[in-house]
């Protein structure tokens, strides 16, 4: 009798032991085992053009008209079209557009095509500055991940469309219950600052990947959040699969391109992190943060004055 | 570079009693615990995933004690303005701007091999084209922008700062007394009565060439040489100097200028290194400073000019 009860708390120490351990798989070796999906889905759509074709790609641009490249269906992104010219354009583009949809620099082109690169000093910038700034909440998103110690658990939200406009972009974060009476102090907002900026000088790519619902359900498999935010923009998108963008280790989700590298962004700055109130998954936040990129820099004190800390644009823009 | 960090670690009652299980040990779940803090020394390495949000601030701000020295700031001379007192005297002082003036290292006593840590303090952003790497490497690592001029200041320890905290000319308050450290205006080559104030010889009365020379060299024959740092003619300014005991007449804390009483060495927006005065007749007016700086986001709310008690201030009625 007794050594049939110390079985049964044997075993449920076991099991409680690991759900426990899965439950909380701290975030370093969330991020790895992200990341190796991530690679595997990789290699796997590498693989599916075992033989080299060849394909057209026609550049339009400022002094580009009409040059023709032969590369690699499959294999060949933009960049590697960059390669091909000089190294203003390598350094200088943002984003492509390839037969004029938004196409990220580092993503393989499948087909013969019209691509036209596209900087920030263009005529109209529009497009680039909006996937700067899509890709400057994807680093705020990075370096929240990061910031906190692993035994605290950090979900990060739907990253909110937020036009260029509107003076900064965002992320929305949710912390670990324990956290919920935690306010940021100004030396918190200016660590995380410290952080984006170390992140940027490592000069880091942008990894894109098309990938289809079921993958991406599989590599957010410990996170509710981000499950839900993959089912919603594969039931959005036309052919139901997800962009996920890696940086370094960290994968994220996008709803547009994103820009090349992390070195494009200059002057970066997290400006506050307010509370925005209850959703439920817990207490919500709202991280500001405001960057110019490296073309163009802006030589005053402090990029960030008053007004941009304070909560900008709650409605519409928020992911519940 | 390494630096010990002592990291609060409070295991509060809420997080433990009936939550979900928070525990990544395995077996750990059934134990019951008591709230424990804990108290962990880690080495802080240069690697920026290190330092946690969640951790306690290991920058304490400690209140001023006799003998202990602070930090001073950086700021750029604008230049001069007459003042008047109440009783009708006129001084001249002269205006001093704090622009971005950042802490941007801390050296502790070991790493500074002196008797005290060190704090180096940067004012004025520039651009981070045009400078060397290493130079910009002491910048990432505090999280703030490049900056033009970079000062060492001997510490005590209870006044240390943590690096990337701003420093605001309400650092220092009317009536206290500044020493002001700068590189003097560069004269060039210049003679002997420029240049250490010799009185030369006559100009008429039958001198033969010889108005501003420095006459003898010394004694004759007994040394029978010249003394080793003989006043000579030579190159004369470009050199730091230092003007001790100026008084604070006003500062003004939305633009951050001081104004500072007299002149101070250095040609209009040079920067300039303001520290408290050292002089001992002094030291009572500087008692009670802000200590260990005046920080942005403390509860003190201070008017835009904070004025000396004996300065007249325009408006005023006047005593006849």
């Amino acid at each position: 009798m007794l050594m049939a009860a110390r079985t049964v708390c044997q075993m449920l120490q076991r099991r409680l032991a690991s759900s426990a351990a899965a439950a909380c798989l701290s975030s370093a070796e969330l991020c790895s085992h992200r990341s190796a999906l991530f690679s595997k889905e990789q290699v796997r759509q590498r693989s599916l053009y075992p033989r080299t074709e060849k394909i057209e790609v026609t550049l339009q641009g400022p002094g580009l008209q009409g040059t023709l490249l032969v590369m690699n269906r499959g294999l060949s992104t933009p960049y590697s079209c960059t390669r091909h010219l000089t190294e203003w354009h390598v350094k200088s583009s943002a984003l492509a557009l390839v037969d004029g949809q938004p196409w990220h620099m580092h993503r393989p082109l499948t087909h013969s095509c019209d691509l036209t690169l596209l900087t920030f000093k263009d005529d109209d910038p529009q497009i680039a500055n909006q996937a700067y700034w899509r890709s400057c909440a994807a680093l705020l998103g990075h370096v929240l991940d990061r910031a906190f110690k692993d035994e605290f658990s950090v979900e990060l939200l739907k990253l909110p469309e937020v036009p260029v406009t509107a003076g900064a972009f965002c992320c929305d974060l949710v912390l670990d219950s324990r956290l919920d009476s935690w306010t940021p102090t100004e030396e918190n907002v200016r660590s995380l600052t410290r952080d984006a900026l170390q992140l940027i000088h490592k000069d880091l790519p942008w990894e894109p990947l098309e990938v289809s619902a079921t993958v991406a359900l599989e590599i957010f498999s410990h996170s509710r959040c981000k499950q839900e935010e993959v089912e919603e923009r594969a039931a959005q998108s036309q052919n139901g699969t997800v962009s996920l963008y890696r940086c370094g280790d960290h994968v994220t989700v996008s709803g547009g391109p994103l820009v090349a590298r992390t070195g494009l962004c200059s002057q970066y700055e997290v400006t506050s992190v307010h509370k925005v109130g209850e959703c439920e998954w817990g207490v919500l936040r709202r991280a500001q943060g405001l960057s110019l990129p490296l073309n163009l820099t802006v030589r005053t004190s402090d990029i960030c004055t008053d007004c941009e800390r304070k909560l900008i644009f709650t409605m519409g823009y928020s992911a519940i | 570079m390494t630096a010990l960090t002592c990291r609060f670690i409070k295991l509060a009652d809420g997080l433990l009693r009936g939550a979900p299980v928070t525990v990544c040990r395995a077996g750990a779940a059934l134990q019951s615990r008591a709230p424990v803090i804990q108290c962990i020394r880690t080495h802080r390495t240069n690697t920026w995933w290190d330092e946690h949000l969640t951790e306690d601030n290991p920058w304490p701000r400690h209140e001023w004690v006799e003998g202990s020295r602070r930090v001073g700031l950086v700021a750029v001379k604008l230049g001069m303005m007459p003042v008047w007192t109440k009783s009708g005297e006129r001084h001249v002082v002269t205006m001093l701007q704090v622009q971005d003036c950042h802490v941007v290292k801390h050296l502790s006593k070991e790493e500074y091999e002196g008797h005290t840590a060190a704090l180096i303090v940067g004012g004025k952003n520039v651009s981070p084209f045009h400078r060397p790497e290493g130079y910009l490497e002491v910048f990432r690592n505090a999280g703030v922008p490049p900056k033009q001029k970079l000062t060492t200041f001997c510490v005590s320890d209870n006044a240390i700062i943590k690096p990337g905290t701003p420093l605001y000319a309400a650092h220092f308050r009317p009536g206290q007394y500044v020493d002001v450290t700068a590189k003097t205006i560069g004269k060039g080559f210049q003679g002997v009565m420029k240049r250490w104030g010799f009185k030369g010889q006559p100009a008429s009365h039958g001198q033969t060439k010889t108005h501003r020379r420095p006459g003898s060299l010394g004694p004759g024959g007994d040394p029978a040489k010249v003394f080793k740092g003989k006043k000579m003619p030579g190159r004369m300014g470009n050199i730091y100097d230092t003007t001790h005991g100026l008084k604070v007449w006003r500062v003004n804390t939305k633009y951050n200028i001081l104004y500072v009483n007299g002149s101070v060495p250095g040609h209009r927006n040079c920067l300039v290194k303001v520290r408290d005065s050292i002089l001992p007749t002094r030291l009572e007016n500087n008692k009670n400073p802000p200590f260990p700086t005046f920080f942005a986001d403390g509860d003190e709310e201070i008017p835009e000019d904070l004025y000396d008690q004996d300065m007249f201030q325009f408006g005023e009625p006047m005593a006849e």
